[in-house]
């Protein structure tokens, strides 16, 4: 076995490991787990609806942010 | 029977009769026969937020909330508009980088999840609300909008109009600054931990070629890539040791962070320079092991510490900031700072004293128990002098103030409590102490084994390794992790019996004490005063007695009414046609033709009763028709195990002072009842205060045990302030423990739980060093392979942790 291939894969396992890290420090950044209770009650009312009203919630702040930014 | 049915809103159950009943008729799809309904409310607030929610279409809530039961709606609310004014805006509300404006809320109401939902969900709908987050854990909310289109207090009513209540609170630097910190050590930690477990799996291979032969390149590769995963951890994670360095070293301290740092990056430039050069073991192993491990012993130091500021805070939140004062013949508000001497300032009952003055009008009851600690009400009329911070029980008077508010008794207590505060005297942790002289020592023999190795003569390299591995060795993990752990232990064995340490270094400071300062009234008695002799001259009926007794809040009256409620659970009420309460004195009724008196001598003799009997105990006569038919002599009792908690105390030669307000006698009698030596009477607040200092001034370690506000300064100088659970709430507070079942049985736990984990510590401490005696020459020795500098690494810190682990176990059998 060529040393190569330990390299890759050493170099594989430890990238993939990395985004999970990643993903878990922006988790925590984001404030995913300031509260533990919501966090976990999350679950139960998670749907579709929530979704929607996430994006939407997205939309609401972007469009507001043009209407402070004109009126400044 | 009357049947029993649930409110449609609040899920509190009623009998139907008093319930709004509503009938909801409407066509469903399927069927063509109108389908009907039927909601019971308890009140109007619950049928209107149960409307809100359906046309907002927001009653998927019920679902959600299941039975929970919530409370139902309040009707009465201080003005929202309060909350759009410039002074509001000013202290609590902030603008954020996007120009959103920023409020943090206490939500009130909140019973389960679903309320979180609820009230997200329905902020989320308003028009300009760009965020609402709400924490179910501490019901604080933080709720982003745009000014522009939307006004706080339509938040404010959207809030209160679904059934919930909202407050301002100042989300304190203090508070955001210390979940920061705690966040930074979440992400530090968690690159930590990734990096160390890769590496340990690294390892295992390096280890593994160690002994059964491995080619160089192959090293090499494992080399880098632990190299790679290292450098994060060092100079991400170790950052705060580089900090905690350079600033020890700025005040010229050689503290374990300087330790550490040196080790960590020497070992780590040694490492990479093994690597380039192909030759030789690489330590980046032990490099990410002693920062992660160090890590989480500072971690846990972090978590156990509570914040002087926030202490403050609530302290200076529970005075009011106005006064109602008489101005022109009428009554307004004014700042409290703007009071003058001479003013008048209006009191209702029920309401505290805020500046010190001289009653010009009106009579009652005034509660002083935050001066005396006594929770007998003193009466007083127009002349006598009011102090601040006592309490209007039922009097509305009015007062000339005598002293503005800056020179008044109250503003005094509280700049000399925040100053005993912010002193609070700090007795240096052991491990701190010997981190100092163990990290200078382990410094030093690392450079002279480097010297005399190099002198020998031997190669630079080699002497380079053996000089570091001295350091590899000393691991500090052991040390960092002895105090942390066995805290944690002793916190969560106090935990479970009820016993709250705010900070882990109190356990410490708590074991080295040598003197107990006990308050008198509630905590080494009940506080309240009991029957304890019932003399009854005639028969009579008991529902009167009863009755007179229940009207009154006096704590007197109150002691009889538990007293006769345990005689006889079912007791009735009965409607007095006539009913007054003479301060001072006690109560006057009339029962059909019946006449009745129940009170002190005082009221007996104002009303021509002759009476012979003498007692030391407090006592209250029942009159029936200028009779006397009962008698009855109350105390306050001693509380269970006092007299235990003084035997054991005495036999670990601790000094036991007793501290109260009352007078000689009563002083007297139960410090002899309970077997205490030394007491001391008829003190003030500030006096108590004064003989903490005292104490401190001989090299006493003292430990102050009270629960009231008159307790409170004195609590806040000692350098451990134990607090009743039950005291109020600026005293738990201040206190550095809490006895969350009041019982002195608990006080006994709490000294036996911090000498147990004083103890600990010291066990911990000696394995750790215990261990480096051993391992340390070995490696100036030149002895020590990576793998038994990575062994030595975990099994140290593995024993100090089951050591721990053992106490723990031990207590729990108990």
């Amino acid at each position: 076995m060529d040393s190569w291939v330990i390299a890759m894969m050493l170099g594989a396992s430890i990238f993939l490991g990395a985004v999970a890290l990643f993903a878990f420090l922006w988790a925590i950044k984001n404030g995913q787990f300031d509260d533990e209770e919501k966090f976990l009650n999350a679950t139960k009312f998670d749907g579709e609806d929530e979704l929607n009203d996430a994006v939407k919630q997205e939309q609401k702040k972007e469009a507001l942010k043009k209407i402070i930014d004109q009126s400044n | 029977m009357p049947n029993k049915v649930l409110c449609s809103h609040c899920h509190l159950k009623f009998d139907e009769s008093v319930m709004i009943k509503e009938v909801n008729s409407y066509l469903s799809k399927e069927s063509s026969a109108p389908h009907s309904v039927t909601h019971y409310f308890c009140c109007k607030g619950c049928q209107g937020v149960f409307h809100l929610l359906n046309e907002e279409g927001l009653e998927s809530f019920y679902e959600k909330s299941g039975n929970i039961e919530l409370t139902p709606p309040s009707e009465n609310f201080e003005d929202a508009l309060n909350f759009d004014s410039q002074s509001f805006y000013d202290r609590f509300v902030k603008t954020d980088s996007d120009g959103f404006s920023e409020v943090s809320l206490i939500i009130e109401g909140i019973h389960c999840s679903a309320c979180v939902w609820l009230n997200e969900k329905a902020l989320h709908k308003m028009d300009g609300v760009v965020e609402a987050n709400i924490n179910f854990t501490s019901n604080k909310a933080t709720i982003v909008w745009a000014d522009d289109i939307v006004k706080l207090s339509s938040i404010i009513e959207k809030i209160r109009s679904i059934g919930y209540n909202a407050f301002a609170y100042d989300a304190l630097a203090q508070e955001t600054h210390a979940n920061r910190e705690r966040k930074s050590y979440y992400l530090k930690m968690a690159v930590a931990i990734f990096a160390s477990m890769n590496i340990m799996w690294i390892a295992v291979a390096q280890y593994a070629g160690y002994f059964s032969g491995i080619s160089q390149d192959v090293k090499t590769i494992l080399n880098i890539a632990e190299g790679i995963l290292a450098t994060p951890v060092l100079f991400y994670s170790g950052w705060i040791f580089f900090r905690g360095a350079y600033y020890g070293l700025k005040t010229k301290v050689v503290n374990m962070d300087l330790l550490v740092a040196t080790g960590a990056s020497l070992t780590y430039l040694y490492s990479i320079y093994i690597t380039v050069l192909e030759y030789g073991e690489a330590y980046f192993d032990s490099v990410s092991m002693i920062i992660t491990f160090v890590l989480i012993g500072k971690f846990l130091e972090v978590l156990s510490k509570k914040s002087i500021a926030d202490t403050l805070d609530v302290i200076t939140k529970s005075i009011p900031t106005e006064v109602k004062i008489v101005k022109d013949g009428t009554i307004v508000t004014c700042k409290l700072d703007d009071v003058n001497v001479g003013d008048s300032v209006v009191v209702s009952s029920g309401e505290k004293i805020l500046l010190d003055g001289e009653i010009i009008k009106g009579d009652g009851s005034f509660d002083e128990s935050t001066l005396t600690g006594e929770s007998e009400p003193v009466y007083k009329s127009v002349g006598a002098n009011v102090v601040s911070g006592t309490v209007s029980i039922d009097a509305d008077i009015h007062y000339r103030a005598t002293k503005d508010f800056k020179h008044s008794t109250l503003s005094n207590i509280v700049s000399l409590l925040e100053a005993a505060i912010s002193k609070k005297p700090k007795i240096q942790q052991m491990a701190n102490r010997l981190s100092e002289y163990f990290s200078s020592a382990i410094l030093a023999l690392s450079f002279i084994t480097f010297l005399v190795w190099w002198f020998w003569p031997h190669s630079f390299e080699t002497s380079f390794m053996i000089g570091i591995s001295v350091i590899i060795i000393a691991c500090p993990c052991a040390l960092a992790l002895a105090t942390p752990v066995a805290t944690l232990v002793g916190l969560s064995l106090g935990a479970s019996r009820g016993i709250l340490f705010k900070e882990a270094a109190q356990l410490e400071t708590m074991a080295k004490a040598d003197t107990l300062v006990l308050d008198k009234t509630g905590t080494i008695t009940v506080g309240k005063p009991e029957v304890i002799k019932e003399h009854i001259y005639e028969e009579f009926d008991k529902k009167l007695l009863y009755s007179l007794v229940k009207s009154s809040n006096h704590p007197v009256a109150h002691g009889i009414f538990e007293y006769i409620k345990i005689q006889d659970e079912n007791i009735d009420d009965i409607v007095f046609d006539e009913f007054s309460q003479v301060s001072g004195q006690g109560i006057k009724a009339k029962y059909g033709n019946k006449e009745l008196l129940g009170g002190n001598k005082k009221l007996l003799d104002e009303n021509g009763i002759v009476v012979d009997y003498l007692s030391e105990e407090t006592l209250f006569y029942l009159v029936i028709d200028k009779k006397i038919v009962a008698l009855y002599e109350l105390a306050d009792t001693i509380k269970d195990s006092a007299k235990e908690l003084v035997r054991s105390l005495n036999k670990r030669a601790i000094d036991i002072i007793m501290l109260t307000g009352d007078n000689a006698t009563v002083a007297k009698k139960v410090a002899v009842e309970i077997g205490i030596k030394k007491f001391i009477y008829e003190q003030t607040p500030l006096s108590k205060a004064e003989y903490i200092s005292e104490l401190h001034a001989k090299n006493k370690t003292v430990v102050m045990v009270g629960d009231g506000v008159n307790d409170i300064l004195a609590l806040a100088r000692a350098d451990i302030g134990i607090v009743m659970g039950s005291g109020s709430d600026i005293a738990v507070e201040v206190g550095d423990v809490v006895l969350l079942d009041d019982s002195l049985k608990s006080l006994e736990d709490a000294f036996k739980i911090s000498r147990t984990t004083f103890g600990l510590i010291k066990q911990n401490l000696f394995i750790s060093l215990a261990y480096n005696a051993i391992t340390i020459p070995l490696a100036m020795a030149g002895y020590v392979i990576p793998l038994v500098a990575a062994i030595s690494m975990s099994v140290s810190s593995l024993l100090v942790v089951g050591n721990s682990m053992r106490i723990r176990y031990k207590w729990k059998k108990e």
